[in-house]
């Protein structure tokens, strides 16, 4: 889609102000972008129609840089929020969107995020129905900030929750994980490698959907190890529920190129952030089906069993090493701090 | 006159034959009364004349059992008793213990000789001990040590060993870890499939020999866990060895035949002869630079100039030692970084890919120990303790503690131990090693729980390092909250400084403390390790440290020199990193460099940037790598050529300005050599110049950095006579110290 010249190339405070400038840039950009009957109605909110239990979820959004390979902010807000819904097993349709933006960003900069997030949007079949827009002075802000909040009905099959899993129930991931993070932090360090790391920013709502007509209730829960990674999300659910967790590192998804990072980096990759992977914990019974229907869908090609809920270590994530070897799991605590002498 | 006595003697005085020794000294005072062992030690209730009596007192006090340790006693006279003769009675136990635990002992000449004795009932029997020797904790289940709370006690005493123990006139009478070829322990050799392999019980040390020489690796089990070995002599199995046990560099420990055989091989002096040979027989490093054997010294121990060697401690290693004619490599029985294994199932399972036979036996292990290392400093032959473990284990007797409480501390998370202090006794277990392993993790807990369960105390305060991440920390803190006890977190570098304070006993005294080690988190949040502390009354404070710099790559600048280096370099080493690193890394890590926060102080990491710029090594392969070349590159030394790489210490030492100063020495082709001495001559001197600006009379050194002999001997010959210095010698100088720092901080810092 087009935007017209609108007439200025940096945001600045007066955009903010609620008058005339902010008129024209909502009307221009915003509404421009996500017109649809909802949106249309230009009332303080919308009304929509949700039938059932609905799962909702909010996440704001500041990343530096705002632009990665692989994605942006605005993509980012989608995603994230499309996908919390989505782990809580219901169906995103409908999103909010409202930006903060730091006086200065350029107004192509901004343009380029809102089609983002229109995209991604379109992409996960949600509809953007209700929004704002702040510009805060120069040093307040980071660029932008984007808050989203995301509403969907609860899949008809679904039983999702921590209190299901049992001793036995597999572990799996839907793909490599610590891209996200290594974009991220390869963009801001100036990294070199072969190729690219690209960040695996997607929607996942498809595959949960499909994961959920297929097993229903033998489904027991759905994570996305976003900030902290793999390794505190793990944690977190072993302590949740007073059981262990024993993993292999041998099975994890991990991409050549982004394991070489995190050597660099000295960074654990258990410990690096994800957008687009989930974890799927599912009754024995059914891992290899899961697997199967994993594998077959584009978000889950690299779709790996990667452990298990065992009784022997209560509230510890142990995982066999690739080097022999067995070692706790724990969760990250602030930076990645060192321990050894 | 008659009259009648209560004697009470407490210290190491179970399982070291000491009721024995008292019937038969009574015996030969003609003295009449019993003896007993209790919670508290040993109880001796005695009737005679005054002057017998107190005769029978000095000579007891003046000539204990061998391997005893008398701590307090104390004699009263007591209403008139009269007894038929003089009697052994059985432990009475009424109250939790409350005694030292006892370690475990060499073999003793006398049991020696018997196994290599023909005709004696015991040659060749592998457990052979007595009163004198043999294992004690590493078979401890509960306490008083009596043969029923021991794991020996799954062998049954046969008739002839039943006599040994009831006669009052053998070495063996109330020897509690008696048995013999006939009713004891059964040693196999089998296969690493697990098939056994027959050869009689009489050749079983000879066929070992014969598969050593052939360049096999074979797992041993002694009495304190499995040794993996291999012939000493043979390059190639000990590449091979080296290969499977995931340990490229790090150096293995030699077990030699004999005292005289090591003494053909190598220059020894007294100190190192008499540690070679003490009860606790503990590795000692020794100088190799006059090498005459055939050890293949550069896969045994690469680079460096030095050799761990031992003598045979157990009746298994005796007996295999007799049958050897070349040193053999002896180290711990474990995979990288695991803890030492002492189960049959779990080596089979374990060491199946590293070994090719295993001799097993029957014994249960309780308390798996590695083997403690010791070395005695060059010049001074200060000792030093690099692991304390087998021989020393858990005993710390050397403090005098006052406390209701009963505490536990959990000491640090890469070379963890513990300490508790349930009763009026402290213990200070063995080295458990890194607890990043979910097996030494699990060894960690089962020490505790090992410890509650022997005092049965459950301890009501909780010590722990501040570390956020630390393993020990977290479990601490699981169980402060689960039990509703106190926990207390202490600062990595001032319980290193309390543990040297509490070992030398300075709580009176104004003391300048110097702890430099590899890392610790610091009240700051920073990176703590080159840390000046002053003591005075209580109070601790930190007075200057080395001048911080920046902390990368978390873990990773720990085990690449290069990194430290990286972050000490000016912009005239630009062309040194560059060899050093790729194009992209070093653009990246200067990036890094920039926006980085975390700093840190420490010496460690100094260490790491002087052996990188000296390109002695980039990589660490085993902890301290860099620090222990550096320290061997020094072959010898003249004191009035060194000079120091800082101008002035008045606002701490510049870790920055040390390095560019050596940079400009290489630049004007100063030698390796001359720069590493100028190094340590830089921090000795410093340190000096710090203790007389404040006119301290008292310095106490601590953390890991002081395993380095030849910056101790720097110090001592550097320091003028008005101060003392004060080094660790009953505990290791590093992170093994934490747990008793932390329990002396914890009682003696406000
Ligand atoms: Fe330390
Ligand atoms: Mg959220
Ligand atoms: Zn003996
Ligand atoms: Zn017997």
């Amino acid at each position: 889609m087009d935007i017209e010249n609108i007439g200025f190339e940096t945001i600045n405070l007066g955009h903010g102000s609620g008058g005339e400038l902010t008129r024209n840039l909502l009307d221009k950009i915003i509404f421009k972008t996500f017109s649809n009957p909802f949106l249309d109605q230009k009332h303080d909110g919308s009304i929509v129609k949700i039938e059932g239990e609905i799962a909702i979820s909010t996440d704001s959004f500041v990343i530096t840089p705002i632009f990665f390979k692989g994605g942006n902010i605005g993509s980012l807000a989608v995603h994230g929020t499309v996908n919390d819904v989505a782990m809580c097993g219901a169906i995103p349709k409908y999103l909010s969107l409202a930006f903060i933006v730091e006086e200065g960003l350029k107004v192509s900069e901004f343009i380029k995020i809102v089609q983002s997030v229109k995209k991604a949007a379109d992409e996960s079949g949600v509809l953007i129905i209700t929004g704002d827009t702040k510009v805060v002075e120069r040093g307040k802000g980071d660029k932008i900030f984007i808050n989203t909040t995301g509403f969907g009905a609860v899949h008809a099959k679904a039983t999702i929750s921590v209190n299901n899993i049992k001793e036995g129930d597999k572990i799996l991931v839907n793909g490599f994980i610590a891209q996200h993070g290594m974009a991220i932090m390869s963009e801001r360090e100036g990294l070199e490698f072969e190729s690219t790391i690209e960040s695996d920013s997607t929607n996942l709502n498809f595959l949960v959907t499909d994961l959920l007509d297929a097993f229903g209730d033998k489904i027991k829960l759905f994570r996305d190890p976003t900030r902290g990674g793999l390794g505190t999300v793990l944690h977190e659910i072993a302590n949740d529920i007073n059981k262990g967790i024993f993993i292999k590192e041998i099975y994890i998804p991990l991409e050549k190129q982004v394991a070489a990072a995190c050597e660099m980096l000295g960074l654990d990759p258990m410990y690096v952030a994800n957008e687009g992977v989930f974890l799927v914990i599912v009754d024995p019974s059914i891992e290899q089906e899961v697997l199967a229907l994993m594998r077959n869908h584009k978000k889950g090609k690299n779709a790996a069993l990667i452990g298990e809920f065992t009784n022997e270590h209560p509230n510890k994530v142990v995982m066999q090493s690739l080097i022999g070897g067995k070692r706790i799991v724990s969760p990250l605590v602030g930076e990645q701090l060192p321990r050894i002498c | 006159m008659l009259k009648t006595y209560k004697i009470t003697i407490s210290g190491q005085v179970q399982g070291v034959g000491f009721r024995p020794h008292v019937y038969s000294l009574a015996h030969k005072f003609n003295l009449k009364g019993n003896v007993s062992n209790n919670e508290e030690g040993v109880i001796i209730f005695i009737s005679g004349a005054e002057n017998t009596v107190y005769k029978f007192y000095k000579k007891l006090l003046q000539f204990p059992p061998p391997v005893s340790l008398i701590k307090e006693s104390s004699i009263i006279e007591i209403d008139i008793r009269n007894f038929e003769d003089f009697k052994i009675i059985p432990s009475n136990k009424n109250r939790p213990l409350n005694l030292p635990l006892t370690p475990d002992f060499a073999i003793c000449e006398d049991c020696k000789k018997e196994i290599e004795t023909v005709d004696n009932r015991r040659y060749n029997y592998a457990f052979t001990t007595c009163v004198n020797c043999g294992p004690r904790w590493s078979i401890t289940k509960t306490f008083p040590f009596e043969r029923t709370h021991t794991s020996i006690d799954d062998f049954p005493m046969c008739d002839t060993c039943k006599n040994e123990y009831t006669n009052p006139n053998n070495r063996r009478f109330h020897s509690q870890t008696n048995t013999c070829s006939t009713c004891g322990i059964n040693l196999i050799l089998i296969s690493s499939e697990g098939k056994k392999i027959k050869t009689s019980k009489e050749k079983i040390f000879q066929k070992i020999v014969q598969l050593l020489k052939e360049g096999n690796i074979i797992a041993i089990k002694n009495t304190s866990g499995y040794l993996l070995c291999c012939n000493a002599e043979n390059e190639s199995v000990i590449q091979k060895l080296r290969t499977t046990k995931n340990r490229p560099n790090k150096p293995f420990a030699v077990l030699f035949p004999s005292l005289a055989f090591l003494k053909n091989e190598l220059d020894l002096n007294t100190n190192e002869v008499k540690s070679l040979t003490s009860k606790e027989r503990p590795i000692t490093i020794i100088s190799s630079k006059n090498y005459y054997g055939k050890i293949a010294l550069n896969k045994v121990s690469p680079g460096l100039n030095q050799l761990g060697v031992m003598l045979p401690y157990s009746g298994i290693l005796q007996l295999l030692a007799n049958q050897l004619n070349f040193p053999i490599i002896a180290t711990s029985g474990n995979i990288h970084g695991s803890p030492i294994i002492n189960e049959n199932e779990d080596a089979l399972d374990k060491l199946k890919n590293i070994t090719d036979y295993f001799l097993q036996h029957n014994l249960k292990i309780t308390h798996p120990q590695d083997d403690s290392v010791i070395k005695f400093s060059y010049k001074f032959q200060q000792e030093v303790l690099f692991r304390r473990s087998r021989g020393f284990a858990p005993n710390y007797l050397n403090v005098k503690i006052n406390s209701t409480e009963k505490i536990m501390a959990l000491g640090a998370d890469l070379k963890s131990s513990i300490a508790f202090y349930p009763n009026q006794c402290l213990y200070v277990s063995q080295y458990i090693g890194n607890l990043e392993n979910f097996d030494v993790y699990n060894r960690f807990i089962s020490t505790i729980n090992s410890f509650i369960n022997i005092f049965e105390q459950e301890p009501n305060v909780i010590l722990a390092d501040k570390h956020p991440s630390y393993y020990s920390s977290r479990f601490g803190k699981e169980i402060a909250q689960k039990n509703n006890i106190k926990l207390l977190e202490i600062q990595h570098h001032k319980a290193h400084f309390t543990a040297i304070l509490g070992e030398h006993n300075l709580w009176s005294e104004k003391v300048l403390g110097i702890v430099f080690d590899g890392t610790g988190y610091g009240d700051d949040s920073n990176i703590w390790g080159g840390e000046f502390f002053n003591y005075e009354k209580n109070t601790i404070e930190r007075i200057h440290h080395l001048s911080y710099f920046d902390w990368l790559l978390g873990d990773k600048m720990s085990k690449e020199p290069r990194i430290s280096l990286l972050s000490l370099a000016s912009l005239e080493m630009h062309e040194i990193l560059s060899e050093k690193f790729t194009k992209n890394e070093l653009k990246t890590y200067q990036n890094l460099k920039k926006s980085n926060t975390l700093k840190t102080s420490s010496i460690g990491r100094l260490f790491d940037a002087v052996a990188s710029l000296l390109n002695i090594t980039d990589y660490n392969s085993y902890e301290g790598e860099a620090a222990i070349l550096l320290e061997n590159s020094i072959d010898s030394y003249k004191l009035n050529t060194c000079k120091s790489y800082l101008n002035s210490t008045e606002s701490g030492i510049s870790a920055r300005e040390i390095i560019q100063n050596m940079f400009t020495d290489i630049k004007n082709g100063v030698s390796k050599e001359k720069c590493i001495l100028n190094f340590l001559f830089t921090l000795a001197d410093s340190i000096l110049k710090i203790a007389k600006q404040t006119d301290y009379k008292h310095i106490a050194f601590s953390g890991g950095v002081f395993q380095n002999t030849t910056l101790v001997d720097l110090l001592l010959k550097l320091a003028p006579k008005e101060i003392k210095l004060y080094f660790h010698t009953d505990l290791p100088p590093n992170d093994e110290n934490i747990s008793f720092g932390q329990l002396m901080y914890y009682l003696n810092i406000k």
